[in-house]
């Protein structure tokens, strides 16, 4: 649905072709960021040219939210048409009316207060929710139908995302439910990654989960590497963690959200109001499992319904 | 002459108007039925499209949903046996895989229970679960095997909707699927009319189900007043195209097809500025055409009426010119019709009408010295009558007396008064004679006889015009004396040969005599007294016979060389009837005597 969406009117092209629209890009991680790939790909779909007829300014402040809100005060006085915020940097930005905000969160926008209701955000935001915190009981329960004797969770998590809090509730609720003993191993940004990553091997684990983040998307590979090192099963929520050498992942296609927020952006650089452009959830959920870490991990996935269910199995 | 209205307009606006409109009618009503049978077609087509396009949304839709409701069934075909939820679980896993619209799957036991439950988002459930015998979608599942349930938006967003299914048999139980219709989208999407045109798709209560665009849809429920109107607008044309506004509040032509199992609106829009760009179109050519046509019918009606009217104008100009006296006005009209026919008729006119006005300028002129009837027979017999010849005359010279002395002591407007009556008397009596009246000078008179028009025995005539002239005279010359100035008249008569012609410097001419002839009788009537009538002998030879004359002796008479003999009428011998007689010459008459 995505890709037809995507795809449609592909050859729209922004009506004013000598404006040059600038676009602010927020994010609390550091480059290579593939959540920037993927808008920077939307946008080209939809006939935009970055320094032709639109400026990107990227704005990093790695593991610091503080520091963007200096960018998001500057993003009120000077003459941007767009703020685009990737994940834990929403939250320097909760100030800001002056600009349209577009989002990409795992969490609940409207539990965070950026909009109103999701069909009808009356604000200057909007954009897109990843549904982590429904899909968080969702992993758990994968991994134990992988796992059938998991007794003990441990679950990774940057406290600094918006939302990781109800993530971790809705994550504990889950793994209880099934019997399973959640250990909690929170870390401040990517100074404490390898810290965390440390206390996580510490922790005895069956398993290991992962809350889908900026932070742990760009560390996908050390902590895939980490979970492979420790023998640890790990539950991811994208895809692209399991390119990496991930076993599990359960969630949205990232690089398609990304992508599908550019036709957002271009829609509102053509004058419409965030307001009323409802926040987008995504309807598909891709189940991918890495059969060569299973291998390594010596899981033998044809027990359970794992494999069937999957989209893409990566051998 | 008096000034002529002249209605301007008339001709060359009747014939404009005729013109014009003989070509401009039969053009517009041209392509006013082309135009308008264009419009129809077109109608027509518009309608089958729209309705080509939203029957072919509504069976996809319909396809959808009974897909969802066919795959369904394969959960339903067994009877539920002990211990068999994990089988159960599997095949609720498998459908979720089939089928992606499908959110989450509860299946529900004969005795209404629930005892799976998987779902895409949400954590599964199998074993006892919660009893559903009282939910609708339950019992309208075991009462009609399928129920679709209402629309409504999840978290405020996105569309959804249960379906349930019943087995063959109640030990089957009943499935109910949470569809997420968001999917119906690819459906909907794929749907493009014109360029822009698109399909939607709307429940009974007015809700969007699905739309191009999505976030429309996601908005849940705002803007439903839009959607509801276009709904009722189109579902009461039942099935044939309205024109009317579209959600975004832009005019639209649309038509509305029902999706019957889910009781949905598929309504097919295209905007009406794309919709009737062809007709548009068409009635541009056309108007374009009736333009064209109007241009063409303009110039040549000016020019038609232009060639008509040119030539009339150039006729009444030359009518005009003619009616003031230019005769040697020609007209020139090469139409090569009936009107160059005219104008050359109109000049051959104009030509007659010079030679005549020439002609009747002439006897006008002839007329100043020649009775009438004389002056009309010089006219139409011998123009050459009045050419310069040498003939045989009678000259007769009238006077009166004691005039000079009258003219001093009478009022001038006595004295024209005289002479008015003088002139008048000599005049009708030279006429009456058919003899020349060659000039009046003061109260002298000169007539001539035997010129321009020759006359029998014109001596005689002659005399008898002197006589009747004296008569006449002296008949007058008794109402003149009461002035106590007597007035009296003389005449001299004289014959010979003289030279007669006409005589003169540019318009004026006169016809006159030149001969010793001519000074002889104006002596011999300064000789005369009042009352007398001399003549030379010449005359006197030729009427002595018929006339009393008696000689008065010989006179010197200045210009010869010797005396003449001169006479005097005594009386008349052959005067007609009724005329005055003269008894006798009596010098020194008195008029009062005679009067």
């Amino acid at each position: 649905m995505l890709g037809a969406a995507l795809a449609c009117p592909a050859a729209a092209l922004a009506e004013d072709s000598r404006r040059v629209y600038r676009i602010y890009w927020l994010s609390t991680q550091a480059q290579p960021d593939p959540f920037l790939d993927g808008f920077r790909e939307g946008l080209r779909a939809r006939g935009y040219v970055e320094g032709k007829n639109v400026v990107l300014e990227l704005h990093y402040a790695i593991g610091n939210p503080q520091a963007l809100r200096e960018v998001a005060s500057e993003l009120r006085r000077g003459k941007v048409d767009l703020a685009v915020s990737s994940g834990p940097a929403t939250r320097a930005m909760t100030a800001v009316e002056e600009v349209p905000v577009l989002f990409a969160l795992s969490g609940d926008p409207v539990e965070l207060g950026l909009v109103k209701s999701l069909g009808q955000p009356g604000g200057n935001f909007t954009g897109s929710t990843f549904l982590s915190l429904e899909l968080a009981g969702k992993r758990v329960e994968l991994l134990k139908e992988v796992l059938p004797n998991l007794r003990k969770l441990a679950v990774f998590s940057n406290a600094n995302h918006p939302g990781e809090q109800s993530e971790w509730r809705a994550t504990r609720e889950a793994a209880q439910k099934l019997g399973i003993e959640p250990v909690y191993i929170p870390f401040s940004g990517a100074s404490e990654l390898e810290s965390g990553l440390a206390k996580a091997g510490e922790a005895h684990a069956d398993a290991l989960l992962v809350f889908p983040d900026v932070l742990t998307m760009v560390h996908r590979a050390k902590i895939a590497d980490f979970a492979i090192a420790h023998r640890l099963p790990s539950m991811f929520g994208w895809s692209e963690y399991c390119d990496a050498g991930g076993l599990l992942s359960y969630g949205a296609n990232q690089r398609a959200t990304y992508f599908w927020l550019a036709t957002y952006a271009d829609r509102i650089l053509r004058g419409e109001k965030p307001a009323v452009l409802p926040v987008f959830q995504p309807t598909r959920f891709e189940l991918v499992v890495n059969l060569r870490t299973a291998e390594q991990l010596g899981i033998d996935l044809d027990k359970s319904s794992i494999l069937f269910r999957a989209n893409r199995v990566i051998e | 002459m008096r000034p002529v209205t002249r209605p301007r307009r008339s001709l060359f606006f009747k014939y404009f108007i005729t013109l014009f409109v003989a070509v401009v009618v039969p053009l517009m009503l041209g392509a006013g039925t082309e135009a308008w049978f264009a419009f129809r077609d077109n109608r027509l087509y518009l309608n089958e499209i729209l309705q080509v396009e939203a029957r072919s949304a509504a069976d996809r839709i319909q396809a959808f949903t009974d897909g969802i409701r066919d795959q369904l069934g394969w959960v339903v075909q067994f009877p539920w046996t002990q211990g068999e939820d994990e089988r159960r679980r599997i095949d609720g896993l498998r459908l979720l895989q089939q089928v992606p619209a499908i959110v989450s799957l509860s299946l529900i036991d004969p005795s209404g229970t629930e005892r799976v439950f998987v779902s895409r988002v949400s954590m599964n459930r199998t074993g006892h679960g919660a009893d559903m015998s009282a939910d609708p979608a339950v019992i309208g599942a075991r009462a009609n095997r399928v129920w679709y349930g209402m629309v409504h938006y999840r978290r405020d967003s996105e569309p959804y909707m249960r379906i349930a299914v019943a087995g063959n048999r109640a030990a089957a139980g009943v499935v109910v699927a949470d569809i997420n219709l968001k999917l119906i989208w690819d459906i909907i999407a794929g749907i493009k009319i014109g360029d822009t045109g698109h399909a939607l798709v709307v429940d009974d209560s007015g809700r969007l189900i699905a739309h191009p665009d999505i976030s429309l849809v996601l908005r849940s429920g705002a803007g439903a007043g839009d959607i509801n109107r276009l709904k009722s607008v189109t579902s009461e044309a039942n099935g044939s195209a309205v024109s009317t506004t579209g959600e975004d509040g832009k005019p639209v032509v649309a038509l509305a097809v029902r999706a019957p199992n889910v009781g949905w609106t598929v309504i097919a829009e295209q905007p009406a500025l794309e919709a009737y760009e062809s007709i548009r179109a068409a009635l541009w050519r056309s108007l374009i055409l009736i333009v064209i046509g109007i241009v063409f019918a303009l110039v040549l009606a000016y020019w038609r009426a232009c060639r008509m009217w040119g030539p009339i104008r150039q006729l009444e100009k030359g009518v005009e010119r003619i009616g003031m006296g230019q005769f040697d006005h020609r007209i020139t009209i090469q139409s090569r019709d009936e009107l160059e026919q005219l104008a050359l008729r109109f000049n051959e006119m104009a030509e007659e009408l010079g030679t005549s006005q020439l002609k009747s300028e002439r006897i006008n002129r002839l007329k100043q010295f020649l009775a009438p009837q004389v002056a009309e027979l010089v006219e139409h017999s011998d123009q050459r009558l009045l050419d310069a010849q040498r003939r045989e005359v009678v000259a007769i010279f009238g006077d009166l007396r004691g005039f000079t002395a009258f003219t001093a002591r009478a009022e001038p407007e006595a004295i024209l008064a005289v002479l008015r009556q003088y002139y008048e008397a000599v005049g009708a009596v030279t006429s009456r004679h058919e003899a020349t009246l060659i000039r009046f000078a003061g109260d002298g008179v000169m007539v001539l006889v035997n010129a321009p028009v020759a006359c029998e025995n014109p001596a005689h005539r002659g005399i008898r015009l002197a006589i009747d002239m004296q008569a006449a005279v002296q008949s007058l010359a008794g109402t003149w004396s009461a002035g106590g100035c007597a007035i009296g008249f003389g005449v001299g008569v004289a014959m010979g040969p003289a030279t007669v012609g006409t005589l003169g410097y540019q318009g004026r001419l006169d016809y006159t005599a030149i001969g010793n002839v001519v000074n002889l009788a104006s002596r011999l009537c300064s000789l005369a007294d009042d009352g007398q009538i001399l003549l030379d002998p010449t005359v006197h030879e030729r009427v002595k016979e018929s006339f009393a004359l008696a000689s008065i002796g010989e006179r010197p008479i200045k210009g010869y060389d010797r005396a003449l003999e001169i006479f005097a009428v005594v009386s008349m011998v052959a005067g007609p009837a009724g005329e005055p007689r003269l008894e006798r010459p009596r010098p020194g008459l008195a008029l009062a005597e005679t009067a």
